[in-house]
């Protein structure tokens, strides 16, 4: 077996206290609620506060519909592109870096004063939905951009093309189930982000789940702890959940280029 | 009137880059025709425009006498086989092989009684319920066949089909596709840039060269009789050189000042003219004592073991001439360095189209 140089080793052990120390201690201390014992009594108080609820559930429905209206926008748009416009993708790829360039403040102030005067922009929440599609750009783009780039698109389309299938069908049956694992990285990539993101929800106030763990802090200790620690496993759940699908993928598109 | 006819095709890609110019060409019902050519020679894309995948600048496609120039591949029922497989990974082999017939809303029973039909015909009943990925790259391109050939369409396209595959494989897929294609009497168009694939499987071949056609005829004609330059050259090894006329009437060339006769009328040529002339390498061989007709000396440079033949390189003044013989245990082979006399028959000496060499 080949041996494993010892300073992989002392940099790999590094990196992991780097990322967990942080946050064994969040975990730790919010075990602390009652002085003197561990205990997940910060936990139950979190879970006991129907806000949480309310909020958290109001996160999963401004994140299923980010999702959906992302993906709608997204797998049509990277498949036309891989497809006829393979020139066009450093454009479109420029354009869905813009949460990483343009500020979620500076987005959310600008999307509020362009549309104020709109009333049902104002009064349903489709300036906060446009704007986590906006956020969810670069990872839902990226990592259904991966998928195309892993299967042979236009030789996949023109195969079904010759056997008498139209767009509906390519795109529902041999593109999309090829996809899975790249359209389930992105969702839940997006999920993640919406469940715990702050800016716009709050300077659009609007309830999320973000706005209501910063205001919980700002009142009292241990239990934001004890949710940043459940956020932290909702995301960790969201990963395994990719890994658990994408396995078998590989295998499944070998030889298809 | 024939069943694919292709009129006056051009593809012109940007301002003016002609992949394809003015392409003509009938093919008969039943008939398999190769398009046979270098990369970049304009075969594919021709190919492309019968399946509906590329537009024609100009020209008309009729299939079945049916103008399909401007119908989507979808509405064409025309079969395709590309060279990267282009299974469906999601879909068993039953699956791909059924798409087609789903897609065209046959009922199951049916669709089943197809897909096992052509699992047989590929050999491969036992195979229906594997993914494309469980299978090796001989096994995806038949599967990829009998998929294209389910729908029981008007024509067979195929895109260098056999070029991902090992030597071996190829030889032997090469084979079954003819055969499977002359029985089902299927019109087939097969796209190859391998020449002995062309050679072998063909009715008739198409060379291409810059998006125009060199010449069409059965794999015989194209080999022993090529009418250009290049369709010499590209089909199978040759000795090409420049000749002189000596003498018009009597069909006698000077090669590097040796004469050399040929069977070929130089019609139009005088005396000095330059012409190219084209030997196969089989057509040569080392002149036995007593041969007075058609000699040339040369020097013996190189020799190379090819199996079952033995190719003899020769220097004649700066020319380099192959000269092939079928290899057996007792063969007496010259010495390098030795000088040899090589003959060949008269009607072995092309001269090739002057206009086109000139050209």
């Amino acid at each position: 077996m080949k041996r494993i140089p010892i300073w992989s080793w002392i940099i790999f052990i590094l990196g992991m206290i780097y990322f967990f120390l942080p946050l064994i201690s969040v975990f730790e201390f919010s075990l602390r609620k009652i002085r003197g014992i561990y205990s997940f009594e910060a936990y139950r108080l979190a879970f006991i506060d129907p806000r949480f609820y309310q909020n958290f559930g109001l996160s999963l429905f401004w994140s299923v519909l980010t999702i959906t209206i992302s993906l709608l926008l997204i797998l049509p748009t990277a498949y036309w592109v891989h497809l006829r416009m393979p020139r066009w993708r450093p454009v479109v790829e420029f354009f869905t870096l813009m949460p990483f360039v343009v500020p979620a403040v500076v987005l959310v102030f600008g999307m509020a004063r362009l549309y104020a005067r709109v009333s049902f922009m104002v009064e349903l929440p489709v300036l906060l939905i446009a704007g986590y599609v906006v956020l969810s750009f670069p990872y839902m783009y990226r990592s259904v951009d991966a998928g195309l780039r892993a299967i042979d698109v236009r030789t996949l389309t023109e195969a079904a093309q010759s056997l008498g299938a139209g767009w509906r069908v390519i795109l529902l049956q041999i593109i999309l189930p090829n996809l899975r694992v790249a359209i389930l990285s992105g969702v839940f990539l997006t999920f993640a982000i919406v469940m715990g993101e702050f800016t716009f929800a709050s300077l659009l106030s609007w309830p999320a789940f973000g706005p209501y763990m910063e205001e919980i802090g700002a009142m009292v200790a241990y239990t934001p702890q004890a949710l940043s620690v459940v956020s932290f496993l909702i995301t960790w759940a969201c990963i395994g959940a990719i890994q658990r699908l994408a396995r078998g993928a590989p295998e499944l598109l070998a030889g298809t280029r | 009137m024939a069943f694919l006819e292709i009129r006056n095709v051009s593809k012109v890609f940007g301002k003016n880059t002609f992949a394809v110019e003015n392409f003509n060409l009938d093919v008969e019902k039943g008939e398999l025709v190769s398009f046979l050519g270098p990369s970049g020679c304009g075969k594919t894309t021709t190919l492309r425009m019968v399946a509906g995948f590329e537009t024609p600048t100009t020209g008309r496609i009729i299939i079945d006498g049916r103008d399909v120039t401007d119908i989507p591949p979808n509405q064409r029922n025309v079969g395709m086989v590309f060279q990267a497989y282009a299974l469906f990974p999601n879909m068993t082999v039953a699956g791909n092989i059924g798409f087609g017939l789903k897609i065209a809303k046959k009922p199951p029973e049916e669709i089943k009684q197809r897909v096992d039909e052509m699992l047989r015909l590929i050999h491969m009943e036992d195979f229906g319920d594997r993914y494309p990925y469980q299978l090796s790259g001989g096994q995806q391109q038949r599967v990829a066949l009998a998929r294209a050939l389910a729908l029981r369409p008007t024509m067979l396209l195929l895109d260098e089909p056999l070029s991902a595959l090992d030597a071996k494989i190829r030889i032997m897929l090469r084979s079954e596709i003819r055969a499977i294609q002359r029985e089902m009497g299927i019109t087939t168009i097969y796209v190859t840039h391998d020449q002995e694939e062309a050679l072998s499987i063909s009715d008739r071949v198409v060379v291409m060269n810059k998006g125009r056609m060199e010449q069409v005829g059965p794999p015989f004609e194209i080999y022993n009789f090529p009418q250009t330059e290049f369709v010499a050259h590209f089909v199978g090894t040759l000795n090409a050189v420049s000749a002189e006329v000596i003498d018009p009437a009597a069909q006698i060339l000077s090669l590097e000042g040796q004469h050399l006769q040929t069977s070929h009328e130089l019609k139009g040529l005088r005396k000095g003219d330059k012409v190219m002339i084209a030997i196969r390498p089989e057509r040569l061989s080392l002149a036995n004592e007593g041969k007075k007709a058609n000699l040339i000396n040369g020097k013996v440079e190189n020799i190379t073991f090819l199996g079952s033949i033995v190719r003899i390189q020769v220097l004649i003044g700066q020319s380099k001439f192959y000269i092939d013989t079928f290899n057996n245990p007792y063969l007496e082979l010259p010495k390098l360095g030795e000088q040899v006399e090589i003959t060949c028959s008269r009607e072995a000496v092309l001269v090739l189209n002057h206009e086109r060499v000139a050209a």
